[in-house]
């Protein structure tokens, strides 16, 4: 599903140099100049080590927020309406434990293993997606997450997508691929309703109003308060800046929400046609805050929900271990 | 002349236990004991639900019943014909794996002898879903094999999942009094008896394979009752949920 | 605890306490093999990413829905990731002169041009 906002190491300007130093110099301008000619970065290779750093938090917070995404649609499964959106649904969730799967193993080959991956989740260490601590309320909600979560993580996707790690641009092409799926079936269901009875359209603008600030939120910090790295930027980690993509998102996805009618909860939204950049109301960045540091309406219920899983299948994986024999990190 | 009436009852048999099974599946996609095995067991709960739609479809337009939608979610709970080994909660995975090998291959051994069934649906459909319930049963022997094979913790559970689920999934068997000899008469199935023997010849050297004992059979009475519309306290909950959007506005297309 | 979700899935779990620590040890999640996906028959068989999985015979059957639930697909192998031999990156060099050989590659044999040439000294 989903990627965005994330919360990139800062690195102080200082280690990096220092770091750069420690690097051989050779190596990185080699490295740079690969990167410079659009061409991909494989697990063999070598790579500085701040890169390797951020790569891993990168594309390990993605991984988990695929699958701690899977719990508020999950929410609604047993209740869907109907077998299409029934199975729609399910495949959905389904896909978000796979694309869980593709980025833990492309994450994997920069040598951080799937089990240390998941015990900095299970501990709050590592952090996924602020969205998925808000509860889906109704089935209008699934409707919201299904058409515009999913479409500002297609956003978001797109462009880590041409970024220059092999195994990331690969799982994400193919993520690519089946967010299509998610956002049509998304928008199908939000269409349903938007053009349904009074009640139902009720429901959606109601839905619309509680999602819109995580909506916001969903990219990040404004480009003024995060003092991204150029070097994130010159590794082609990070594509494109926070401001960048929520316009993206603004200008592709305001128009399809209110041709069907529904309104948007902020009054100041609007494009302004001589900068061509959308212009709104600055969501609440405090909220962004306390959300992260577990201070969101379901932190804790996912955390203890991903736990039990984790408790629940200890017994079918430890029966099947075979420490003894030759392991290896995925290769590619 | 078929009788409608027979291989409806038939119909709805099936139908409901797919579903109910295909939902108890589906609760654990997001949860399963690693990610590779959530995908495989939810891509089968979505394969069982698939299967329900595909029956309600016949009923609805070979033999003129209802909205399929209308009739899988909006029924009351007397009116289901489930067995209620499909009915009970999930459990741990032992209870849901050894539950879906025994349904599975039910199912499978139901499907195929409606390869020649007289009534031309059931032969098209058994022939859509051979492939889908050839990888639902080579997932459940592999899954079977491998945990009464490691360890004395993953033994024992499975054992004691097929002491617990042996009675209720015989109770798939359960025939309809009013319909069977119908039924087999005009050779719309083989009968719920012969089945049952099939699928007892067809579990029992897997079970042996894996060292796993099947409950002595003079000790074991099937639970029936589902298809009759009696039902374990377990369902009415889960049918609740399956209905509450619908239940919003049942006019409202969703 | 009893649990208050919005999910009735979830209101079905015994989950733990807010708090309770919960560790993965490692090698939990089994070994990796690497999945190789055939689209057609006569196609050959491509890499399409990997799976965990304690022995070959699950690798398959996780592989089969993890690799092969939507696109066509009529075969799949899988093969230990451990198993996999590769040159070193740093070996890439071992191939840059490929290109240059030209002797090796039919557009390297001028044909016509000797054939015209004959044809018009004649």
């Amino acid at each position: 599903m989903y990627g965005g906002g994330y919360i990139f190491d800062e690195p102080n300007k200082k280690q990096l140099r220092e770091e750069e130093q420690h690097d051989e110099p050779e190596k990185l301008a080699a490295f740079e100049e690969r990167i410079a000619k659009g061409e991909k970065i494989e697990p063999g290779d070598w790579m500085p080590a701040e890169y390797r750093r951020q790569l891993i938090r990168l594309i390990e917070q993605h991984a988990h927020s695929e699958i701690i995404g899977a719990l508020p649609e999950g929410t609604w499964i047993t209740r869907a309406p109907g077998f299409k959106r029934k199975l729609a649904l399910i495949a959905k969730v389904q896909d978000e434990i796979g694309h869980g799967q593709l980025l833990y193993n492309a994450a994997e080959t920069l040598g951080k293993s799937r089990e240390a991956m998941i015990n900095d989740l299970l501990s709050g260490k590592s952090k996924y997606s602020n969205v998925f601590n808000y509860p889906a309320e109704t089935w209008a909600d699934v409707a919201v997450i299904g058409f515009l979560i999913d479409a500002a993580a297609i956003v978001n996707q797109v462009a880590n997508a041409k970024g220059s790690y092999g195994p990331y641009c690969r799982a994400l092409e193919r993520i690519c691929y089946e967010e299509s799926f998610h956002l049509k079936q998304g928008h199908d269901a939000f269409i349903e309703l938007a053009t349904g009875t009074p009640a139902q359209k009720a429901m959606l603008q109601d839905a619309l109003n509680r999602w819109w600030q995580p909506i916001m939120h969903f990219f990040g910090p404004p480009d003024k308060a995060s003092s991204h790295s150029e070097k994130l930027m010159q590794w082609k980690v990070k594509m494109a800046s926070n401001d960048d993509m929520r316009n993206q998102f603004l200008e592709s996805y305001v128009p399809k929400i209110r041709e069907l009618g529904m309104t948007l909860p902020d009054p100041a939204l609007k494009k302004n046609e001589e900068t061509g950049k959308w212009e709104y109301t600055d969501p609440d960045w405090e909220e962004f805050f306390r959300v992260i540091n577990g201070g969101g309406p379901c932190n804790a219920e996912r955390l203890q929900v991903r736990k039990w899983a984790e408790e629940q299948g200890r017994w079918v994986r430890k029966a099947l271990m075979r420490p003894t024999e030759k392991r290896a990190l995925p290769v590619a | 002349m078929m009788n409608n009436a027979a291989i409806s009852d038939l119909i709805i048999k099936m139908a409901d236990d797919e579903l109910i099974q295909g939902h108890r599946n589906s609760e654990w996609t997001g949860l399963g004991p690693v990610m590779e095995e959530d995908i495989a067991f939810s891509s089968m709960a979505q394969d069982k639900i698939g299967h329900a739609w595909a029956l309600y479809r016949i009923l609805h337009e070979d033999l003129a019943g209802p909205d399929p939608d209308k009739f899988a979610f909006l029924r009351p709970e007397k009116e289901f014909k489930s067995a209620h080994l499909v009915e009970m909660p999930n459990g741990e995975y032992d209870f849901s794996l050894m539950r879906h090998f025994l349904f599975d291959h039910a199912e499978a051994i139901r499907y195929e002898s409606l390869q020649d069934s007289s009534f031309e649906p059931f032969r098209m459909l058994s022939k859509k879903v051979k492939g889908e319930l050839k990888y639902h049963t080579l997932h459940a022997n592999a899954w079977l094999m491998q945990l009464s094979k490691a360890g004395e913790e993953s033994y024992h559970r499975m054992q004691q999942s097929l002491n617990d689920t042996f009675a209720l999934a015989a109770g798939l068997f359960e025939a309809s009094p009013e319909h069977e000899s119908a039924l087999i008469a005009d050779k719309v199935y083989p009968g719920e008896k012969e089945l049952f023997h099939r699928w007892m010849d067809r579990i029992y050297p897997l079970l042996v394979q894996a060292s796993l004992n099947l409950p002595d059979m003079k000790t074991i009475t099937p639970v029936y009752g589902g298809r009759q519309g009696f039902h374990t306290e377990h369902l009415q909950p889960l049918l609740k949920e399956m209905s509450e959007v619908f239940n919003l506005d049942a006019e409202a297309s969703w | 605890m009893s649990n208050d979700s919005l999910d009735p899935r979830v209101n079905r779990l015994k989950l733990g306490e807010a708090g309770e620590v919960v560790k993965v040890e490692e090698g939990e999640n089994w070994n990796v093999y690497e999945v190789f996906h055939q689209e057609k028959r006569g196609a050959h068989h491509e890499h399409v990413g990997c799976v965990h999985a304690p022995d070959p015979q699950l690798a398959l059957v996780f592989a089969k829905e993890q690799f092969a639930r939507r696109k066509k697909c009529v075969n799949l192998w899988v093969v230990r990731s451990a198993d996999i031999l590769a040159f070193d990156v740093e070996d890439e060099d071992m191939f840059a002169n490929n290109m240059e050989k030209t002797y090796r590659d039919a557009s390297g044999f001028k044909v016509m041009e000797k054939i015209n040439k004959f044809k018009q000294s004649k």
